[in-house]
């Protein structure tokens, strides 16, 4: 679904990724895990575009990333952020309809209705109205999810999603992406929530200095590191 | 005092009708600067190198020449190429484009201050670079752009003042004109003085008000 090979990235003499490869499968849940600063938000932002990278290639879904693939795969792939990024001049539900009027072109009234469906599945129905800025952060993520399940994506990147909430809005974003992860929706998260990518996550990566230190099923690189370095990594982050 | 006030009395018709060209031309010459003042900012903003250049251009050349002489570029030399506006017209014009360039910085200002991120969002679900300015950072920057918008506007009206070089009817010309035919020079500038602040009251409680509507949650 998503395969990233030999990607490379630097911003000037600073050298961010280096020799970046792995594969996500469709279905596949794979979590980003390491320091910060160490390149996984940069990784997630290549797969979109948001970021150039200088060598390597991107494929998703069989398409090779380029200036003219890009908005074909941007179609493809959603994105979540981690400051939600919604649109403040706009309601919750304009929100949510605003890629599949104005991009998809779909008609506003089956975007809607789509819209709808997806605020009840994020638990916000009676908030369609609102404005972004009188919601609560967690009830922001969740209107910024249903805005990426809109444009009907068939993976979903997910950059922090929790890291700018108060730690008791944390608990109701990852019920709705612990939802998706069981409807079998291909994402790719990059986290600080260990305990969270443990049961979430198929496949987790170590991300040091721009390098994966370490990528295997999730339950092994999450319990029982093999290298020193995610070990003391996962360590410190544990007992935090 | 009495006689200020039969002498107002006197000469308020005169001058109300000078107001009312002074407020009908700075209404369109703000509607000039906007219009223009919007083509500037979207081009300062452009990828392209030569829009941005001519962009510069157009700022430094406009912001650099004072406005009464602009007004007698418009009124008094385009006529040798032919071209050939009625004074109110020419002011229209002569205000519009000069105050074209404090719109476009406003403007321009406006539009900078949309957070980054909300482009990143609009990028990421796919949007157009055109479609992310019209839907993003226009309403956004616009919203942020009305405090000086409100600025700009009053200075406006005060140098539409300007236009009575010209022969435009406007309130200062009515005055100066009402002034020498009467020599009443104090009553007539005490009015003139105390219209303008009139007019200008209202404007700034109007854009006061837009900022309140604009403003969402």
């Amino acid at each position: 679904m998503i395969e990233l090979s030999n990607v490379a990235k630097a911003f000037g003499a600073r050298q961010i990724l280096r020799d970046i490869s792995f594969t996500v499968s469709a279905g596949e849940v794979a979590c980003l895990i390491g320091p910060s600063g160490s390149g996984k938000s940069t990784i997630l932002r290549t797969i979109n575009g948001l970021e150039s990278h200088d060598a390597g290639r991107i494929t998703v879904d069989g398409t090779l990333l380029s200036d003219k693939t890009l908005p074909a795969i941007r179609r493809k792939v959603s994105m979540v952020f981690q400051r939600f990024n919604l649109f403040p001049h706009r309601t919750v539900i304009e929100n949510i309809i605003e890629g599949p009027v104005h991009v998809l072109r779909e008609d506003a009234e089956t975007a809607r209705a789509r819209a709808i469906e997806l605020l009840q599945r994020v638990g916000l129905a009676d908030r369609a109205d609102a404005y972004p800025g009188q919601l609560s952060g967690g009830q922001q993520q969740r209107v910024g999810i249903a805005r990426a399940l809109a444009m009907q994506p068939q993976a979903i990147l997910f950059d922090e999603p929790t890291s700018a909430l108060d730690p008791e809005r944390v608990g109701e974003v990852l019920a709705v992406i612990r939802e998706l992860a069981e409807d079998g929706m291909t994402m790719v998260v990059v986290t600080h929530e260990i305990a969270f990518a443990r049961e979430v996550a198929d496949r987790a990566l170590f991300i040091d200095e721009g390098v994966i230190v370490e990528n295997g099923p999730a339950r092994d690189v999450l319990t029982a590191p093999s290298t020193e370095r995610a070990r003391l990594f996962l360590e410190r982050v544990l007992h935090h | 005092m009495s006689e200020f006030l039969t002498d107002a009395v006197a000469f308020l018709p005169v001058l109300a009708r000078g107001l009312w060209t002074t407020v009908l031309l700075t209404l369109c010459a703000l509607a000039v600067s906007l219009a223009l003042g919007l083509v500037w900012a979207l081009m300062g903003m452009s990828h392209h190198a030569p829009l941005r250049w001519t962009n510069k251009l157009v700022i430094n050349t406009v912001r650099g020449i004072p406005i009464i002489v602009q007004l007698f570029c418009v009124y008094f030399v385009l006529p040798d190429w032919g071209i050939d506006f009625p004074p109110f017209l020419a002011g229209v014009i002569g205000l519009g484009i000069a105050y074209s360039v404090y719109q476009a910085e406003n403007l321009r200002g406006g539009f900078e201050s949309v957070d980054r991120q909300l482009i990143e969002a609009g990028t990421a679900l796919g949007m157009s670079r055109g479609m992310i300015t019209r839907r993003i950072v226009m309403p956004l920057g616009l919203r942020t752009a009305l405090p000086s918008f409100g600025n700009t506007t009053v200075m406006l009206l005060k140098d539409s003042s300007i236009a009575s070089t010209i022969t435009v009817a406007e309130l200062t010309r009515s005055g100066q004109l009402l002034a020498i035919s009467t020599f009443k020079n104090g009553t007539v500038y005490v009015l003139i003085a105390l219209l303008y602040l009139a007019a200008s009251i209202p404007l700034a409680m109007a854009v006061r008000a837009l900022e309140k509507k604009a403003a969402w949650r």
